[in-house]
Order: structure tokens, then sequence, then C-alpha cells
């Protein structure tokens, strides 16, 4: 989870963002209730998103309430439901395990601080995996597996996707109506690969750098990290794939509430992230915003 | 039945022309074409039949009360299997003839109609079992496999597959067919917007929205 998934905020209306925010200070506030200050931290966009996909779609009442990070403003907050705790539970387990991952992937010295932050969301994870075993047990499955893909420089790049993307289907495993969960495992299985691939792509330069794997590269055979015209357009082709099939998926299920904002993400959102990425804009964009945010907060 | 001007998402005091529009936008979204070898394609079919009998009903109540001729005429034929084929279109991807028909077309061996029958009802675990265990890997082989990765959602591996099959049976429409939907990206599939679909598209059109609405900070 790397926070590609985000949807054209500023192309939508007023009340769609305030709503898309509800839910990010919802979801927050949840992992804090249930998980302590620490696991706050963990929040981004994909967890976000998870959560939407996982709630009913009814539109609730979403009190002001002050937290840590906006002392003085309050803020509109999703209240907590099932479908809030399970995301919640659902963003520890892949957040923790994640931690792992680069935990094992450094040496000694480059993993101390994977190995802090894990040890601190070590409790929080504790507790999710009790609530949630299967869900605990298919994402440490999954990557396992990526993380022996990774080791033999498995070449194919969907088989390397398809480690992360039927991790993230799992997430619609505790979802009881079948056809919502067909739906849901679909779609979450074609988000993953997207994300995976999307992170895969944004690395190359500094995978071309470090010596790391990269399974965009292995596919297309990229000499320092730079697209060739051919393989930038046919990863764009299978990109695009993905995204169709999300979209498709999308439209079989009544996600109620959150259907401007969903829609305006497969069909626009992750076309324009994707892009960016292609073009080397994204990381970019992202800090720049970050740092005129920081001098925001800061006057 | 559920009311039909729910289904169509329209109100009772749409005009007849809003109607239709609200149909075939909804017609195009769950067109078979757009839901071409997709594992959910069964559950595009249950709407776009929810979706044709909305608009007859509708029809039907209107021309009883006696407007002027309904919404116009029956549901435009559009459908799952067999029945007339969507001419109004602009890049729809004719062929492969729908479902029903699905991969259907008579095999060089028995195995791999098999192949076929188990791709058709989904069980991609016994299809790739049975090609696994098939020795000749010849151009209907490579496409079946390509077909098996497509539901699976590898789309790269699914392209190479047919890439494979075309090169060793340049002539055949089938595969060539599957191998020119995978080149076109997508690019024919529904977008609310009526705009074409694709991330080169999108990112290189300036009318697109500029990339700061996606980055948009929430705590601002």
């Amino acid at each position: 989870m790397f926070g590609y998934v985000r949807p054209p905020l500023g192309q939508l209306p007023e009340e769609e963002q305030a709503r898309f925010r509800a839910v990010y200070c919802g979801l927050c506030r949840t992992l804090g209730k249930r998980y302590g200050l620490a696991a706050r931290f963990i929040l981004n966009y994909d967890f976000t998103f998870l959560a939407i996909l996982l709630s009913d779609g009814q539109e609730r009442e979403a009190p002001c309430v002050r937290c840590p990070a906006h002392p003085l403003k309050k803020r509109a907050c999703c209240p907590p439901d099932g479908a809030m705790e399970l995301a919640a539970d659902e963003s520890v387990i892949l957040a923790y395990w994640q931690l792992r991952d680069g935990v094992a992937d450094h040496d000694w010295l480059h993993g101390l601080k994977y190995r802090s932050v894990s040890k601190v969301l070590e409790p929080a994870y504790r507790k999710a995996a009790a609530a949630r075993p299967a869900f605990d047990e298919s994402t440490r499955r999954q990557l396992r597996q990526l993380s022996e893909l990774e080791t033999e420089d498995c070449a194919s790049m969907d088989r390397a996707a398809d480690a992360f993307a039927a991790l993230l289907a799992g997430a619609a495993k505790e979802v009881d109506d079948p056809v919502r969960q067909r739906v849901l495992e679909q779609l979450l299985y074609h988000l993953g690969r997207w994300i995976y691939l999307v992170d895969a792509a944004d690395d190359l330069k500094k995978d071309a750098r470090s010596g790391n794997y990269n399974p965009v590269a292995l596919r297309y055979g990229l000499k320092d990290g730079a697209w060739t015209p051919e393989s930038r357009h046919d990863f764009a082709q299978t990109l695009d794939h993905s995204i169709h099939m999300m979209a498709t998926a999308f439209e079989l299920w009544d996600f109620g509430c959150w259907r401007t904002i969903l829609e305006s993400t497969f069909y626009t959102g992750l076309f324009y992230v994707g892009g960016a990425v292609l073009d080397g804009t994204f990381q970019t964009a992202v800090r720049n915003r970050k740092k005129r945010k920081n001098v925001e907060d800061a006057t | 039945m559920n009311d039909p001007y729910q289904v169509l998402g329209v109100p009772e005091t749409a005009t007849d022309a809003e109607v239709k529009k609200a149909y075939l936008n909804l017609a195009r979204k769950y067109h078979p074409d757009n839901y071409h070898d997709n594992p959910l394609a069964d559950l595009a079919q249950e709407k776009m039949k929810e979706i044709n009998a909305a608009y007859e009903e509708i029809n039907k109540r209107r021309s009883g009360r006696g407007s002027a001729g309904g919404a116009g005429g029956s549901a435009y034929g559009y459908g799952y299997g067999g029945g007339s084929s969507y001419q109004g279109g602009t890049s729809y991807r004719q062929g492969y003839g729908g479902y029903q028909q699905g991969y259907g077309r008579s095999s060089s061996s028995s195995v791999l109609q098999q192949v076929r029958m188990a791709i058709n009802s989904g069980d991609l675990s016994r299809a790739e079992a049975l090609l696994a265990n098939y020795t000749d890997h010849n151009a209907e082989w490579n496409f079946l496999r390509g077909a098996v990765c497509y539901r699976r959602g590898w789309m790269d591996e699914a392209k190479r597959y047919y890439q494979t099959a075309c090169q060793m049976e340049p002539g055949n429409a089938e595969y060539r067919q599957a191998l020119d939907y995978m080149e076109s990206g997508a690019s024919g599939a529904y977008r609310p917007s009526g705009s074409p679909f694709g991330t080169e598209v999108c990112a290189a059109n300036s009318m697109c929205l500029p990339l700061w609405c996606c980055v948009l900070p929430l705590c601002c």
C-alpha cells in the first residue's frame, strides 16, 4: 500500500470532498480507538479506499470531533461501524507485514527503522491478527510468496503482481453477501495488481541505481530505469486492462453514497496517477504538495 | 420487478428522449462487449436483462397512455448470446458472438475442446490442468493458455500467449481478435463521459484534470 489510489478530489464537488475527508478522519479515529495512537500513523489514502469499498454505502451523520493531529479545529468524522473496524483491522495487518517485509529486505543497519516501527506496531498487530486470523494467515502467505519471487528474480510481472493482488483480494473474504464478495474480490485483485505495477514503475530509477529487484525492468529489459516508447506503451495498456476490470466490477454493485468518488477514481484518477508515474512527475507533485502544506501549517 | 424508472435512474417525469438516453448509456455500460471474457460477465448479463425489461416496461406504459409512440420502440436487441448485434456504437469489437458461444468453436482435439468447455463454465483450474498435460503446444494451445491468463487477470502473459498463437497461425481470425483486443488496451471500454479510456490518452490530454487534483491534501 503506497498511497497511489487517489480520487481526483480537486475535480469533485465540495460535498464529495467533505465525504472523503470524513471517512479518512473516521478511519484514523477508529485506528486510534482500537489500537492506540501509534496505529494512527499507518493511515494513508489506500487504506481509506479499502474502508470505502468495505462500507455498506449508507450515508451516516459525521459528527465533528477534535483529534491529536488537528487539536485546534474540529473535523467531521465518520463514526466507526463494522466495515470501518474491518478496514482498520485489515490495515493494521497489512501495514505490519509490510514493515516486516522491509526488515527482511534490508541488512541490520538499514532495516533499523523498519524494525523499530514494526516493534511499536506489534501490540496492535497481535490484536488485529487475533480478530481476523484468516486474513492474517493469507497476508503472511502471499507476502512470503512475493519475497520468494523477488529473491529468484522472477521476470514475469504478472506472477509477481499476482502475489500482491491476491493478498488484497483476500480483504474481501470477510464480506458476507456472495455477489458483493465476488465483485470486491475482482475489484481488489486488479487494484492490487495496479498498485504493485505502478509502484514498480515508480521505483524504476531508484532500483536501477541500487540494483534491487524490479519486475517491470526485468520484464521489458530496461536499462538505467528508462522507458523505451514501445515498453511504455505496452505497460500503459496492461495497466488499462486492470483499470477496465476494476471499472466493470465496480458497476456491478451499489456502493451507495460512495458512487461518485469511486467512479471518478476508476475512470479518471487512476489514469492520471498512472500517467504521472510513467512521466516521472508523480513523486515531485506529491512532495511539492507536502512542502506547501507544511508551509501553510506553519504560517 | 423493481420500479423500471429506478432501474434506469430517471424520474417518472422524464421525457421519452431522456429515458432513451439513460437506457442507451446503461446498455453501453453492461453490453457484452464491455464484459468480454470477464469473470463477472454473468452478473452483467443479469443487469442487462433488468435494464431491457425496464425499458420495455416503460415503453409499454407510455404507449398505453397514448403518448407519442413511447420512448422509441422496444429494447435494442442488446443482449448476451444471439440476438442482433449492436450496430450504433463507435468502436465495439464485433465477433466472438457473445457469451453463450464463448470458446465454443470446434477444436483440433477433444482435450482442447474440454479446455474450452472448462473456460466457459468458469473452471479455470481444470482448464489449466488439462493444458498442462497437453504436450502439443500448437497455436490453439497458446490461444487457450492466453484465455485462461486473461480471466485470471494475468494480462501481460495473456497478450504474449495470444501473440504466439497469432505467429503460429497468422490466418486465424479468433486468435487475431483476441490479440487485437489486448493491443487496443481496452481503449473502446465504457467510460461515463464517453471520452476514450486509457492512461496514455488521459495523461497526454491537457483537457484532462491536472495532477494537483489527485494530490490535493486532505488536511488543508
